[in-house]
């Protein structure tokens, strides 16, 4: 049986199972495309074919004994590169860690293996997940499968890529303020962001500890599901994994909710720059309707606070976070003669190490946390992340709605170098996605629609939210919008 | 300038103790202030977490929490119902996460107050605690190779990066270095006897950091105060006795050469010299170091229950100052005999334990047993009292034989030897009566011996000296009746029957 990567996962993991492909001909398979169109999309930094190939023909001989394969027995999936590998190199898409292997493989990857699943390659990104294009990679950006002469958004620009390429069913990203839910976006896949501490953090390269969470990037909702299910449950590893239970998700996802109630921030239409994305959400609203929920404007004035809360916490977290890769022990060292001192081997070595953006959010951290700045920085923005985590817990308990629709991202994807000057705009493409992570609670980005941008169609996706730990409902209305949507439109052909 | 006409001490101490748990604070590494790992290989008590690799996350060790809380519970402190993480930023190759995780707003243990009798006399001093936290130690850069050899650059020793480490903080209240260091001694048998460290000074489990500065009173009347130093790092008592002596002689001389006085910004940091007996500058002024505080986002704050608390304080038993206390007034130790004693909280607990067996009236022997063949033993091998395996039930037969007169102090030693010795410790009345250690109080025995010792001809000058009435001279003729009769002969029957024998 020959794929043309179509398959969702949940298709591919049946398919296996039941002997009608192998698990070797759909990881050869992946990994053939991946020459093909990954290439070119510069959405892989690294193939684990050998390895993936061996663990492949392992799940064959597993099944064909008559042996349990499990959930995800033999589908070809694409970690994000700051996600850690026993083998392999975790390179976080910085010339810091461009040679950097793992002793250690993350819980994720750990958990995805045991459901059977095989890692064919790390995905591109934005270095060290700081981005929202996927143009600060030191190998070079990732391209948007629908328009190449664009961006696919980021920082998880490689997984949204990649399965927005049909390259694999299924990659995982992770998500500090909209990493995976607008690069979904601008390719026209579905991606999840957990609640906080539903997904152990244990193997993720830290950006900003107390917003990051991994989550998958897939082609359904019905996948996302599967493989938040694969992922989720309690690490000792992590001391803010929440000790529960992995999810089960998978088996509701297909129920409808009755009387879904389904919230839409009064005015956010106004803060939507962009005509055809407006139109998208609009139409999104209304497909809400049609699938017979009710709409109840909320007052949820927490886009533009968030944003200014978001990049004052994260900057800081991340100048703290970062500041492990000193070249002392691993990474990159400059070589700087002993009589320079250790302070410019320091200097030389993460100067040279570190990309601009990188540099910037260390810089702006720093400054953030210092002495004298930090009530006015860093306090605030602590106290402004309480009153927005307040405003969403009013939106789920006092109006009971059960989930909160907003944009993903402000505008389609923009072309490659077009913001790369401007860092402001650039930090507002996550106009609409931080508050999730500000928060802690649920978000899904499911594509909604298409705009047309210089004759290209380009997908523009919708963002459902939900209250911490309601992934279950999340993942039902997203499946209900998804339904009623219909979307089917793909990247052209022949890439 | 005016002259100076008192000097007012004023000495407040900072103790770090690192935590004898059997694995890192934040780590699954183990920690090298346990002995079980001590003297490990440079950079073998490592692993991901220790290392700082990307994606490794840390997770709090409740142990070293429990340790911290026993500490504070001895210190009269009051612990924190919830404990909070920050993280100290600062750039250093010991330190591989380029951050210490410590406790900047929420420690452990919050405000104590102590009362100890640490003043000359022997009487109480009150001294408060500031608060007691814990944190990461840092690794060791070293600058030699180990053994010795020359480099002409550092190396990185991460054994010690992670252990955990309790960071003691008292007011400004010690007035002398003799109170400060009764104190540091007092603290490290606490912290002994509840065993959350060893406390070995070489090793550096418990380091002292004074803080001095002195109240001048001028011969007008009025006062002026000396700018603070910080002695780093001292890890004897003799070192916190001599820095503390050393500033003290010198803050006044120096305020009066330099005119500078106490105030933001004049505290130094100052080493110890071992050798010349001198504190060197480290630091001029507060370096500005920002060490950027915040909330460690890794970890959650640790929540101290009432049940919680009420588990770890039924630990916390006696106090060592407490305990000799005790036994000076019940058993009549003196006080050296009390700090040997008290030393090694295992011995401390055989002698409680053997005494609880045989008897209070028993105390004193039990004491000398342990004090002179306990100890003498226990040098020769290079271990303490308790660890020779001579257990409790053992030391208070001993004890009990002694007292009733069965053996004499040279069978004491046998009968130790024989209970660390033989399989499984051979109970000492069936030792002393295979080895014929019991005492012959056969009078008719002894009488025999004394009459032969007196007749000895080569004894005659003794028994001559003896009847002119001196009494040292008796000493010979017990010795001549200790060895015809192979030790059996009980030494105090002898006398008796010596002197009464001479009298007839």
């Amino acid at each position: 049986m020959k794929t043309d990567g179509s398959m969702t996962m949940a298709q591919a993991a049946g398919a296996v199972a039941s002997g009608r492909t192998d698990a070797e001909g759909l990881v050869a398979e992946a990994l053939d495309r991946t020459r093909a169109i990954g290439s070119y999309l510069n959405c892989v930094l690294q193939l684990l074919d050998e390895d993936a190939l061996a663990r492949a023909r392992a799940v064959d001989q597993k099944r064909n004994a008559g042996e349990p394969i499990g959930p995800l027995g033999g589908v070809p999936i694409i970690l994000k590169d700051n996600i850690v590998l026993d083998r392999g190199r975790t390179t976080c898409a910085s010339k810091m860690l461009e040679r950097y292997e793992s002793p250690f493989s993350a819980t994720v990857a750990k958990k995805l293996e045991a459901a059977g699943a095989i890692v064919i390659a790390k995905a591109n990104l934005d270095e060290f997940a700081m981005g929202s294009s996927g143009e600060n990679s030191a190998f070079g950006p990732a391209r948007n499968p629908w328009d190449p002469t664009r961006v696919p958004g980021g920082s998880s620009s490689g997984s949204a890529v990649s399965v927005a390429a049909r390259i694999v069913p299924g990659a995982l990203g992770s998500d500090t303020g909209g990493s995976i839910r607008q690069p979904a976006s601008h390719c026209g896949v579905v991606g999840l962001k957990p609640t906080y501490g539903r997904v152990s953090r244990y193997g993720l390269v830290a950006f900003a500890s107390s917003l990051d969470q991994i989550g998958p990037i897939t082609r359904t909702v019905e996948d996302a599901a599967i493989m938040l299910d694969a992922i989720s449950g309690h690490d000792p590893h992590d001391s803010t994994s929440l000790n529960l239970s992995p999810t089960s998700c998978a088996q509701t996802v297909s129920r409808p909710i009755e009387g879904l109630r389904v919230a839409v921030p009064a005015g956010v239409i106004d803060e939507i720059a962009h005509n055809g994305v407006r139109t998208v959400y609009q139409d999104a609203i209304n497909a809400c309707r049609s699938a017979g929920a009710e709409i109840v404007e909320v007052a949820l004035p927490v886009f533009k606070s968030g944003i200014a809360a978001y990049y004052l916490i994260c900057a800081a977290e991340a100048s703290s976070n970062l500041a492990r890769f000193d070249g002392v022990r691993y990474g990159s060292r400059a070589s700087v003669a002993p009589s320079q001192g250790l302070e410019a081997m320091y200097k030389e070595s993460r100067s040279s190490g570190f990309g601009p953006e990188v540099q910037r959010r260390i810089m702006l951290g720093t400054h953030v946390l210092s002495s004298g700045y930090y009530d006015a920085y860093y306090l605030t923005a602590a106290r402004a992340r309480r009153l927005i985590k307040e405003a969403f817990d009013a939106v789920f308990r006092s109006h009971g709605c059960h989930v909160l629709l907003t944009p993903a991202a402000p505008e389609p994807a923009f072309r490659i170098g077009e913001k790369s000057d401007d860092p402001l705009t650039m930090y507002l493409e996550d106009l609409f996605t931080v508050p999730a992570n500000l928060a802690g609670v649920p978000a899904i980005t499911v594509p909604a629609g298409v705009v047309i941008e210089g004759g290209v169609a380009l997908p523009v996706g919708v963002q459902f939210h939900a209250a911490a730990l309601q992934e279950d409902t999340l993942l039902r209305a997203a499946r209900m919008f998804e339904r009623e949507v219909g979307f089917d439109a793909q990247p052209p052909a022949g890439l | 300038m005016p002259d100076i006409a008192s000097v007012r001490p004023i000495i407040g101490l900072e103790i770090h103790v690192e935590l004898a748990t059997r694995r890192k604070l934040f780590a699954d590494a183990p920690n090298p202030a346990h002995d079980e790992f001590d003297n490990a290989d440079p950079n073998t008590l490592t692993d991901a977490v220790v290392l700082a690799l990307p994606g490794a996350l840390p997770v709090i060790n409740r142990s070293a929490i429990e340790h911290s809380m026993r500490v504070g519970m001895a210190l009269g402190c009051q612990i924190a119902s919830v404990s909070r993480w920050d993280r100290k930023n600062y750039f250093y190759p010991d330190l591989p996460k380029g951050y210490q995780i410590s406790q900047y707003a929420d420690p452990v243990c919050g405000p104590g107050i102590t009362n100890w009798p640490i003043n000359a006399d022997g009487s109480n001093h009150t001294v408060r605690i500031e608060r007691a936290h814990l944190e990461e130690d840092a690794g060791k850069l070293l600058h030699e190779l180990p053994g010795g050899g020359k480099i002409d650059f550092s190396i990185v020793d991460l054994n010690r990066a992670g252990t955990p480490l309790l960071e003691i903080v008292t007011a400004p209240d010690f007035q002398s270095a003799e109170q400060v260091v009764n104190f540091a001694r007092f603290l490290r048998n606490v912290c002994r006897h509840l065993r959350v460290s060893h406390c070995t000074m070489q090793k550096g489990h418990i380091r002292f950091e004074p803080n001095i500065n002195c109240e001048l009173t001028l011969a007008d009347g009025s006062t002026v105060r000396t700018p603070i130093t910080e002695v780093k790092n001292l890890n004897s008592f003799r070192a916190v006795q001599g820095a503390i002596e050393y500033e003290l002689r010198e803050q006044p001389k120096r305020w009066a050469e330099t005119g500078i006085a106490f105030a933001p910004g004049t505290k130094t940091t100052r080493g110890w010299n071992d050798n010349s007996m001198q504190t060197t500058l480290q630091r001029e002024k507060e370096e500005a170091n920002d060490y950027r505080y915040f909330p460690d986002p890794d970890l959650l704050a640790i929540e101290i229950d009432a049940e919680w608390q009420e588990r770890v304080r039924a630990t916390v038993k006696e106090l060592p100052h407490v305990r000799t206390g005790r036994w000076a007034s019940s058993y009549k130790l003196d006080d050296r005999e009390c700090e040997t004693l008290i030393d090694d909280p295992d011995t401390a607990d055989l002698f409680d334990t053997a005494i609880n067996i045989v008897g209070n009236n028993h105390a004193k022997t039990v004491a000398n047993l342990l004090l002179q063949t306990g100890m003498k033993l226990a040098k020769e091998r290079g271990t303490t009292a308790a660890a020779l395996g001579v257990s409790a039930e053992h030391i208070a037969a001993i004890a009990q034989m002694r007292d009733a007169g069965d053996i004499g102090s040279g069978a004491i030693e046998p009968l130790f030897l024989a209970s660390i010795e033989s399989e499984r410790g051979e109970e000492p009345r069936a030792a002393a009566e295979r080895q014929g250690l019991i005492q012959v109080r056969d009078e008719g025995a002894l009488r025999a011996w004394c009459r032969s010792a007196i007749d000895d001809p080569a004894n005659a000058p003794s028994v001559a000296d003896l009847r002119a009435g001196k009494q040292q001279a008796i000493g010979r003729l017990i010795g001549a009746i200790m060895k015809s009769s192979a030790g059996k002969a009980d030494a105090k029957a002898a006398r008796e029957m010596i002197l009464e024998m001479l009298a007839e």
